[in-house]
């Protein structure tokens, strides 16, 4: 009977554990990726192009496995019509074709970009998963941040990431963050924070006091974060930064009386204007508009802060007291200083410091001044007597795109993702306790998108791509200009707008090769008198008031050293006789049509987007004017200049043409004699 | 009755057989011999399928339990991260939760380690082969030992602030002293306690305590290896 | 007579194939049922008879068989999933990642080895103290008794050197605070942690000796034991039939 029973219960069992170890495999068939595939098949059941799509899709998981970069990504199980572009107007997901991108997806994959969990089949895990230690996708906004783990080099296409990378530099995040690129290159800050080792010649503790208190309310593009200070701290610390500054003695130099009358006013806002103070400097005009550059400060309220004679002394020659200012030398004679100080003396803004009333510093507010000032770090952007500059002020940034959840102390009621944490962090660094380092800075929602963008690039992944995959950025130069020309460049500050061999602005045409391309005479008189060649831009170079002597010098200098290697600027000039002249004329107004973007004739000609051309046989070589039309971008890489493939004849009788245009310079010439 | 003889003695007949036992019964004992009640069956097929079946419904447990309850999987190992608490399995978690009473020495090495040899050596331990009960013998003697170990343990546990270990001690030593009572008309349970020995009580006393050792460990331990309740998040 | 499961059976039985493979014949005698257990590889450990009152279920709960046959749903799964894992860093991961995502019933091949190995310890601890409290560790078994402590120590490896394999954080710091509380013996405490680890700290080194320790050496090691646990059984006079010993002198009511 025991027999009987246990038999029994022992085949019934047995019959139960097969059937549960049966439910096991069956499981695969309530999986989300083969519901997705079923749901595909019926999308595309009744389509046109049906046996096409059912022909190509292919059933099971799908996996693009690329070991080189650690991707192992099965997205296209769920998403299984990524190529196929002919379902571009559907518009369910996980059904959409994958817009063009610049890349295969089978060379990349996806997590590359989106992150989130490739290997993952499900949809909460691979996109959502809240593991710690796994990566979520990354919103779309900020998705131009995969970009920057390959590319150093600025491409056009990801404006986010871009001018998410400028700002990081540009608002000096870089002087107490460090922050180095996935290619080894770190960030360095391009604003320049003044030295402060004398400021009391600059200005006064009351303008101090208030700038710091609110550095917006002085320039609304000042740079200069908010440190949200008590009255008491604004007060010490402008008590120490007055009492640390040492006197220099070229800021020393007497003013000669500020003309103020309304003529000398006038006269000084017309040197402003000359001068082109403008390119770099901005003022408000009645609108309320800023006018101007954002190279340097804005000079609204300038005459609030600076003190006339400092400001007399900076404009004759800035590098006296800063010698790393862009501010180029202009050689203003006593009578020119004056008026342009006397201009800038009279912007002045008496609500700016109304409420500011300070009694005599006291020992003991120095000594806390100083305290505070070692504390938050201002030494770290400003050079301060008496302080060192401290070193990893605030955390690396390095690696802030990969940083763990787990290390994160996420504020209650706040999305508990990476992109949500950097984004607050930015935008309101205290709310995170009043007792952080980290100012309030002043910057628009889009701007802080672009930060959030630019630091979620800095990621671990990106460290360990392989090295054929990056893009590097381009190596900053130290180039150096020898002998007393490069003195004088560097006087004049040629660097700031211009580039030479990879080194400086962009303000204004890079010069690397501009040997070859200008003629002795013109660029003499360039010197001399700067006017723009391109009739719709507005920067132009400022007139510096180089003597006969230095303007010879530099041009020398530049026609000897700045030649390109690929020809020679003096090879032989094809003999102009009128036939070929004509034939020039014909190809350029018909042939090749370049009057749509040059003038030729100012009387009929309205192209305004390339320079204009009706003295162009004064100014630039044969050789140059032969090679430039042969392949402009080869002499200058990024030109619009279309490269219209011109025959050897063609540019020969172009050039021929060209050259004769020497018009304009022959009436200057006339009216000198 | 003296006319009574103090035993009965008999000889078994068949000497041929089996060699000459001589059975003395003693007074006021019984002379029934304990009988071999043992029946005994085939291992093939009941001892057999009697396996079989514990073995089909553990099996079936265990799948019922793998189809529907996934087994944890965190994140990728990170040497950097450490979480908190970091938690060993369960069955060390006693462990664990003694080192945070004891010095490491002590509460991750001795203890274990003793722990240990007293289960090998059990077997060998020769006091008490016929598992009498602890208080049937010696009464007033082993009542004070009994008294003095106890005591010192409590104090020691006390010292060194071992609260999950003290209450299974004092929760035992009340049964024990419970046993220990003289009273004619015990319980039944009262009866099954009077018969347990002094093993039965150690063996209980360790369960206890690692099984609350344990389940403070796995249940109650936080951040830091702080106390928290389980059912408040 | 109708054809009966039973009647499928018995032909099945008499058929020249089986008896090639089970020698002992149809027969319901007890000479066949004897030859069943002992011309049996597998069953010949086990004597022939039992006594019925140790296959009660109160007499041991069946927890030692319970114990063996957790051991052998973890040997099956085990050998299923070592098809999928390499013992190192960070593929071990990965390979659970694709056990859980893309594998056929990988994630029940999971489940239900990590399920069985917590049954296992459990069963294991609750065999020990069952076996106690019914007196069982009593001579003559006291070397069995013995040699299920060494059991149980071996057990608790098992589990614990394959709690690493994932490489999950759980993994990764619960392996940490165990090789930490090895450290604190004294004198040698730091080598043996070394040993145990192939370094310092848990890393590669770490793993691939958890992983030979948990799919070769510790399953023989158990194996070789559990044969003579069994064994020993038999010669120590069968299973204890419990009866908790009546102490001389105790008070009849």
């Amino acid at each position: 009977m025991l027999f009987g029973d246990s038999a029994r219960a022992f085949g019934t069992l047995g019959v139960v554990l097969l059937l549960l170890l049966a439910i096991v495999p069956a499981r695969d068939f309530f999986s989300e990726w083969y519901r997705y595939q079923k749901g595909y098949l019926r999308l595309i059941r009744g389509r046109d192009d049906a046996i096409t799509l059912q022909r190509r899709f292919e059933g099971g998981i799908h996996q693009t496995w690329i070991p080189e970069l650690g991707v192992v990504d099965r997205c296209g199980s769920c998403h299984v019509a990524l190529k196929e572009a002919s379902l571009r107007n559907v518009g369910i997901q996980p059904f959409r074709p994958h817009p063009p991108i610049p890349h295969s997806l089978d060379e990349m994959g996806c997590v590359m970009c989106h992150r989130g969990q490739g290997a993952a089949t499900t949809v909460e895990e691979a996109h959502r998963s809240a593991k710690e230690s796994e990566d979520p996708m990354v919103p779309a906004r900020y998705l131009e941040s995969s970009c920057g783990q390959c590319h150093m080099d600025k491409p056009t296409g990801i404006p986010r990431l871009n001018a998410g990378r400028t700002l990081l530099t540009r608002y000096g995040c870089v002087h107490c963050h460090s922050i180095v690129l996935p290619d080894g290159v770190k960030l360095a800050p391009t604003d320049d924070p003044p030295s402060l080792q004398h400021v009391a010649d600059k200005t006064t503790r009351e303008w101090i006091f208030a700038w710091i208190k609110n550095p917006q309310a002085y320039s609304g593009t000042a740079t200069m974060p908010n440190f949200q200070l008590k009255d008491e701290d604004a007060r010490d610390i402008s008590a120490f930064l007055i009492a640390q500054s040492t006197m220099l003695a070229s800021s020393a130099a007497p003013a000669s009386a500020a003309a103020s009358d309304a003529a000398a006013l006038q006269a000084g806002a017309s040197m402003y204007g000359e001068s082109f103070c403008a390119s770099c400097h901005a003022i408000q005009n009645a609108a309320g508009l800023l006018v101007g550059g954002n190279v340097g400060p804005e000079l609204t309220r300038i005459g609030t802060k600076a003190k006339p004679d400092w400001l007399r002394a900076w404009i004759g020659n800035p590098k006296g007291y800063d010698p790393e200012t862009l501010m180029p030398h202009y050689r203003f004679d006593d009578k020119q200083l004056t008026l342009i100080a006397g201009f800038l003396e009279n912007k002045t803004d008496s609500d700016f410091m109304a409420n500011v009333k300070l009694d005599q510093a006291t020992p003991r507010q120095v000594a806390h001044g100083k305290l505070l000032v070692t504390e938050m770090g201002c030494a770290v952007c400003h050079e301060i007597n008496g302080i060192h500059r401290p070193d990893n002020f605030a955390p690396d940034l390095t690696a802030v795109g990969s940083r763990p959840l787990a290390k994160i102390v996420f504020l209650p009621e706040m999305p508990r993702t990476l992109a949500a944490y950097v984004e607050a962090k930015i935008k309101e660094p205290r709310s995170f306790g009043s007792a952080l380092k980290m100012p309030q800075f002043n910057l628009a929602t889009g701007q802080v998108d672009n930060l959030v963008t630019a630091l979620l690039a800095q990621t671990d992944r990106a460290r360990t791509l392989p090295a054929r995959l990056r893009v590097a950025g381009h190596a900053s130069s130290n180039y150096e200009p020898a002998g007393a020309a490069g003195r004088l460049m560097r006087d004049l500050n040629c660097f700031s707008c211009h580039s030479i061999n990879g080194r400086g602005g962009d303000m204004a045409p890079d010069l690397t090769w501009e040997g070859s391309a200008v003629q002795r005479d013109w660029l003499l008189k360039f010197f001399k008198n700067p006017n723009t060649l391109r009739p719709t831009l507005i920067r132009r170079m400022p007139k510096f008031n180089v003597t006969d002597q230095e303007a010879g010098m530099l041009t020398d200098y530049i026609l000897a050293v700045y030649q390109t290697p690929a020809f020679d600027r003096d090879s032989p000039q094809p003999a102009s006789d009128a036939s070929q002249i004509e034939k020039g004329r014909q190809l350029f107004y018909s042939k090749y049509a370049c009057q749509a973007c040059h003038i030729v004739d100012p009387q009929k000609d309205k192209g305004y987007i390339g320079p204009t051309l009706t003295e162009v046989g004064s100014r630039l070589t044969a050789a140059w004017i032969f090679q430039w039309l042969k392949g402009p971008q080869t002499l200058r890489p990024g030109t619009l200049e279309p490269d219209q493939q011109i025959s050897d004849s063609d540019a020969t009788s172009l050039t021929t043409f060209l050259m004769a245009q020497k018009g304009h310079a022959k009436t200057q010439e006339a009216k000198h004699k | 009755m003296s006319d009574q003889k103090p035993f009965q003695a008999a000889i078994e007949s068949d000497s041929r057989k089996a060699p000459v036992r001589i059975a003395f019964v003693t007074r006021r004992t019984s002379p029934q011999v304990k009988a071999e009640s043992d029946q005994y069956v085939m291992t093939w097929p009941e001892g057999i399928f009697r396996v079989l079946v514990v073995c089909e419904v553990l099996a079936i447990i265990l799948v019922t339990m793998s189809l529907f309850w996934d087994a944890p999987l965190e994140g990728l190992a990170d040497p950097m991260q450490t979480p908190n608490p970091a938690k060993a399995p369960w069955y060390f978690l006693g462990l664990q939760e003694l080192l945070h009473y004891f010095p490491p020495v002590v509460g991750g090495v001795l203890i274990p380690t003793l722990v240990v040899l007293a289960l090998v050596i059990i077997p060998y331990f020769n006091v008490n082969v016929e598992a009498e009960g602890l208080w049937l013998r010696n009464r007033g003697k082993r009542l004070r030992i009994f008294a003095a170990v106890v005591l010192a343990l409590i104090v020691f546990l006390i010292v060194f602030e071992v609260w999950a270990v003290l209450a299974p001690t004092v929760l035992i030593a009340a049964a024990m002293l419970f046993a220990a009572r003289e009273a004619n008309n015990a319980g039944r349970f009262r009866r099954w306690l009077i018969l347990r020995p002094l093993s039965f009580w150690i063996m209980t006393w360790f369960l206890a305590s690692a099984s609350l050792l344990t389940g403070i460990g796995t249940f109650f331990r936080g951040p830091g290896w702080s106390w928290v309740w389980p059912w408040k998040e | 007579m109708p054809p009966t499961i039973e009647g499928y059976w018995n032909d099945l039985r008499s058929t020249k194939v089986w008896r090639s493979v089970f020698r002992s014949g149809t027969g319901t005698s007890t000479l066949h049922r004897a030859l069943a257990v002992q011309q049996n590889v597998f069953l010949h450990l086990a004597s022939v008879k039992m006594r019925r009152r140790s296959l009660a279920f109160s007499a041991t709960w069946y927890l030692g068989t319970m114990s063996l046959a957790t051991f052998l749903i973890l040997t099956a799964t085990g050998i299923l999933l070592m098809l999928y894992y390499h013992p190192s860093v960070p593929q071990a991961y990965a390979d659970m990642k694709d056990l859980q995502f893309v594998v056929s019933a990988g994630v029940f091949l999971r489940n239900l080895h990590r399920w069985s190995a917590h049954a296992m310890v459990f069963l294991v601890f609750a065999h020990m103290f069952k076996v106690f409290y019914r007196g069982a560790y009593r001579p003559p078994r006291e070397f069995n008794w013995v040699i299920g402590v060494i059991l149980l120590i071996l057990t608790l490896f098992l589990s614990y050197t394959g709690y690493l394999l994932p490489w999950d954080q759980l993994a990764f710091w619960a392996i940490t605070v165990g090789a930490n509380i090895m450290s604190a013996v004294p004198v040698m405490g730091r080598k043996v942690r070394f040993l145990m680890l192939g370094g310092n700290t848990v890393n590669a080194n770490a793993l691939l000796r958890f992983y030979v320790l948990h799919c070769v050496i510790l399953p023989l090691v158990a194996g070789l034991l559990i044969a003579i646990h069994f064994w020993r059984i038999r010669k120590d006079g069968g299973l204890h039939t419990g009866q908790v010993e009546t102490p001389a002198g105790a008070p009849n009511e």
